[in-house]
């Protein structure tokens, strides 16, 4: 039975099935001292902001001492908080603080690779070649192995090997040159990457992020992605979190459906994945007006064990990648969502969810109707909720990782720092600026975006059959309407969307459900009682509906 | 901090009981005066109606200082007296609940954990405050467990027309609606249960929720409901209570709705899908006269609403939409004999109350406290309909206020579902 308040899900080892969960980096989120930067301290004072919102989980970006060339992916110290953030305590109190309002926290978990300033790295290069602690990295002597992996960032690294001079070897890169990758041939880096696991559940974390899972292994002949011994590598990690107790796992594998399927395992690996080519196709579908680059990538989605789970966004901390579409499909996407080149980066498009789309609130609401009713966990990227904007103008993704626009005073807000001292600039074009989008104005604004957010977020955990029920698409004539059937046990949902900026008429063969009565969900409002003749609805431009359907009260 | 019902008490218990069929479980707190009346009544009760039943009397007292326990003991006789220690939060004894019980909660879990030791099938939790102990009620309690196979039992006491009536304006009607099941006092606090009801309940997460120590009693009853036990209702007669210290309505009002509103929360799953209620079945004969009460003064009632609307307007406004502001001002404004409360209206009230609790649009105390001039009005309206009906004519007119509440719930799930800001 739908419980549709957590009750009880405390101790739901499948709690990330009826998670929504919250993407943010913590320098990005809210400088409680005026450094400039966002802090532990600071996040727990929004904590309050992110539970009436209706998170239950928050994901944090890396907060690790990082010498910050990637973002803090190149971690210099697994175990520890980069100062700017603050300390291990406060890590710690923010982790309570989280848990005290039934908010869950996961952070990143980065297996593949490290800076190259960590400990690791700089005792690795110095150490005799084949000893232990050299062996924590990928050591060359020439440039010529592994030759069949591709090149990640080509646009960036010429290779994959890059030469070190301390070590007199090249050592394997899958990112960044200078990020080298571990070693997980070597025994004791999978066990150094299991004490990092235990000294942030000691402080509470209840999952982990895992970035870049597909490329922990190396083997001579392949493209080095995906390896039978990688999933070895992950089944270890998933074993060592169940001696825990508790413990969830989010793979980060930028991959077609059936290439992610595998690290699922049979339940005994990954607890959830990305769904990385649905979110393109989403937006593809709405600007094609035409359902199937959806419904196409869906019958395309393999089943997967039923403990575990896909994970939805339609935007994050990356571009928009478009890795997983065809030539012609990454055109047309260009050709619609990027004309202006400069919001191009790699294969992707580097823009938040409300540029994206025009500003147009009706789309924005229909993307988050189809992101809360599809089979999976809703992942949201901060600032997004009130319709935050980007800067094309900052290098690389910086400009989706702009400072939170909490009030229309100086810095959005954000902090009390000197505007220059900044980590990142504020938005402040008229249509996106942190004067005209902030939380504090949508906060009095009972119309705004962020109160329709909090709306659709709670009618989204009345009803566990969108994170755990089945799902089956609708066949109607008009394709500028997607329509599909979630269903769990006795309860059926109907959902119904205009992907076209024009109203449309659509009917339905619900003949299966003759007799029941469509309710629609976000008003409780009766619609007429389905019949053996098709149903007939209209939908107004980019018009969703969500219907249950229940039996006539007898 | 919650007991385990572990103590030496217990355990020496257990080791020597026998299984019994039956136990009758008292919680008291400083009831020397009634306990031994109480538990001599439960003796007769026993022998009386379960003679070839093995029984046990167990006894969850919370610290008395007034000789409570040694009372108990000396009226226990041959039946075998099996004591259990709790702690009452202090929270609890600093704000003692409506029900005067300190640590209630903690009370009942550990007799229930007592229980699932000992081992019984059929238990009954019986007030140690009670002025009115007779055999009867131990078997009303306990038949329609140990006969019938019912997993609960909820205590239906003769209470008078005025008594009561935020059961009967608020609480039943509420209950019906959102759970289905036409308890008429789902939080009276005596109740017999099942081996599997009381394992049931142990395994919830209520004991220790906020607001446990008031509502557990309801949360029980509704646990019972929702979890698809059989319920039924069990005729106790007039329930005559040692009368503590007494708390003001305010506060009442805060403590009981506080805790179906709370409840409401936790089982939103349940009561949007409930489309009907269903007849509860009442055990025991309802024979006894109406008892006597003080007729409420409708006078003080209609201005204590009138000055509530000058004076909490402004706060109701964040809970309560236009319309209703704009009906509670035509009251208001009402001469004192067309002062009537629309049914409907009432019932509107309660919900966009439950939502407002729900969605924190204020301090939670706040809110409910802000409440009671409306409910005041309420009652100025009720009173003076039901004050020289019938016995049936009361049924029916508490009847209309239930169908209002049926009436309103589709009302009460839309703005639930997706709630409208009212102010900024």
């Amino acid at each position: 039975m739908d419980d549709m308040t957590g009750r009880g899900r405390e101790k739901d080892p499948l709690w990330f099935k009826d998670a929504i969960v919250y993407e943010l980096p913590v320098r990005a989120f809210f400088d409680s001292n005026g450094d400039g930067v966002g802090d532990f301290p600071g996040l727990t004072e929004k904590l309050d902001y992110l539970a009436d919102l209706g998170v239950t989980c928050v994901w944090l970006l890396p907060f690790f001492p990082s010498p910050l060339r990637d973002d803090g992916y190149d971690i210099a110290d697994h175990r520890n908080i980069h100062p700017s953030c603050g300390t291990l305590s406060d890590f710690k109190a923010f982790v309570r603080a989280a848990h005290e309002r039934q908010i869950r926290v996961v952070i990143e978990l980065v297996l593949n690779h490290t800076s190259d300033q960590h400990g690791w790295f700089q005792r690795a290069r110095s150490a005799a070649p084949h000893s232990a602690e050299r062996e924590y990295y990928v050591w060359s002597e020439t440039e010529q192995r592994y030759a069949d992996a591709r090149i990640l960032f080509l646009d960036i690294e010429r290779s994959n090997w890059a030469w070190d001079p301390v070590a007199q070897a090249y050592y394997w890169h899958r990112f960044f040159h200078h990020q080298p990758d571990l070693n997980y041939d070597n025994p004791q880096v999978l066990q150094e990457m299991l004490q990092v696991i235990d000294s942030w559940m000691d402080a509470g974390v209840d999952g982990f992020r895992l970035d870049a899972v597909p490329y922990l292994i190396e083997r001579e002949g392949t493209t080095c992605e995906n390896l039978p011994e990688t999933h070895g590598v992950l089944k270890a990690i998933r074993r060592h979190i169940e001696t825990r107790g508790r413990g969830m796992l989010l793979a980060e594998a930028n991959q077609w459906p059936a290439d992610v399927r595998p690290y699922f395992g049979d339940g005994d690996e990954c607890h959830m994945a990305f769904h990385f080519p649905l979110m393109p196709r989403i937006f593809m579908a709405l600007h094609l007006e035409d359902r199937s680059p959806i419904t196409e990538i869906m019958e395309r989605t393999p089943d997967i064990p039923v403990t575990c789970q896909w994970a939805l966004f339609l935007r994050n901390h990356d571009e928009l990648t478009l890795e997983m579409v065809t030539d012609e499909e990454r055109d047309y996407m260009h050709l619609a969502y990027s004309t202006d080149p400069r919001a191009r980066l790699h294969l992707g498009i580097r823009r938040r969810l409300a540029p994206l789309v025009g500003n147009s609130r009706p789309r924005i609401e229909l993307l988050n109707a189809l992101l809360f009713s599809f089979p999976g966990t809703p992942i949201l990227y901060y600032g997004d909720e009130i319709g935050m904007g980007d800067n094309v103008y900052l290098g690389d993704r910086a400009g989706v990782r702009t400072p939170m626009q909490w009030t229309g005073d100086r810095n959005a807000g954000f902090s009390r720092a000197d505007p220059e001292r900044l980590y990142s600039p504020v938005i402040m074009d008229p249509v996106y600026g942190f004067q005209a989008v902030n939380v504090e104005s949508q906060e009095d604004d009972s119309a705004s975006l962020l109160h329709w957010m909090k709306n659709i977020i709670r009618l989204r955990k009345f009803f566990s059959v969108f994170g755990r029920g089945s799902i089956d698409f609708l066949q109607p004539a008009n394709c500028k309407v997607l329509a599909y059937l979630r269903r769990i046990e006795d309860d059926v949902i109907l959902c119904v969307a205009n992907l076209s900026r024009t109203v449309q008429p659509v009917e339905l063969d619900l003949s299966a459900f003759a007799g029941l009565t469509p309710v629609e969900m976000l008003g409780y409002t009766e619609f007429p009682i389905i019949g053996a003749a098709p149903y007939f609805l209209t939908l107004g431009p980019y018009g969703f509906y969500w219907f249950e359907l229940q039996r006539s009260r007898g | 901090m919650a007991s385990t019902g572990l103590n030496s008490s217990v355990r020496a218990a257990d080791a020597s009981a026998a299984r019994a069929d039956i136990a009758i479980a008292l919680a008291s707190y400083n009831h020397a005066r009634t306990i031994g009346p109480v538990v001599r009544a439960v003796r007769d009760g026993l022998a009386t109606h379960f003679g070839s039943s093995a029984a046990q009397i167990v006894l969850a007292d919370g610290g008395s200082t007034d000789g409570t326990r040694e009372a108990a003991r000396a009226a226990t006789g041959a039946t075998e007296l099996v004591e259990v220690g709790y702690s009452a939060p202090i929270a609890s004894l600093t704000t003692v609940p409506y029900h005067g019980f300190p640590g209630r909660a903690n009370a009942l879990r550990a007799i229930l954990e007592t229980i699932r030791r000992l081992s019984v099938r059929a238990v009954a939790l019986v007030d140690a405050g009670i002025e009115t102990a007779d055999s009867t009620r131990i078997a009303n309690l306990v038949a329609p467990i140990l006969t019938d196979q019912f997993d609960y039992a909820s205590s239906y006491y003769v209470r008078h027309r005025f008594d009561g009536l935020i059961t009967k304006g608020i609480v039943a009607p509420l209950f019906r609606t959102l759970y289905g099941a036409t308890l008429r006092q789902p939080a009276a606090g005596e109740f017999g249960c099942s081996a599997r009801m009381a394992d049931h309940f142990l395994q919830q997460d209520v004991w220790d929720r906020e607001g446990a120590q008031a509502g557990i009693d309801l949360w029980l009853a509704s646990e019972a409901v929702c979890g698809g036990f059989r319920v039924c209702e069990a005729a106790l007669g007039v329930r005559g209570m040692v009368h503590h210290e007494t708390t003001d309505l305010s506060t009442t009002l805060a403590q009981v709705v506080g805790s179906v509103f709370a409840d409401m929360e936790h089982r939103v799953g349940v009561w949007q899908r409930v489309r009907q209620a269903v007849t509860v079945p009442l055990f025991g004969a309802d024979e006894r006269p109406e008892p006597e009460a003080a007729v409420p003064n409708v006078e003080r009632l209609t201005e204590s609403f009138r000055l509530g609307y000058r004076e909490l307007r402004e706060i109701w406004t964040w809970v309560l939409p236009p319309k209703t502001i704009i009906a509670l001002r035509r009251l208001a404004e009402a001469p004192s004999d067309r002062f009537r409360f629309d049914d409907l209206l009432w019932a509107s009230i309660v919900y966009d109350f439950a939502l407002g609790y729900s969605l924190r649009l204020m301090p939670r105390d706040h809110l409910l406290r802000s409440l009671t001039p409306i409910y005041s009005g309420w009652m100025a309206s009720i009173v003076p309909q039901i004050q020289d009906a019938t016995e049936a004519q009361v049924d029916a007119r508490l009847e209309q206020v239930c169908a209002a509440f049926d009436a309103e719930k589709r009302y009460l799930i839309s703005r639930w579902r997706w709630p409208e800001r009212l102010r900024r």
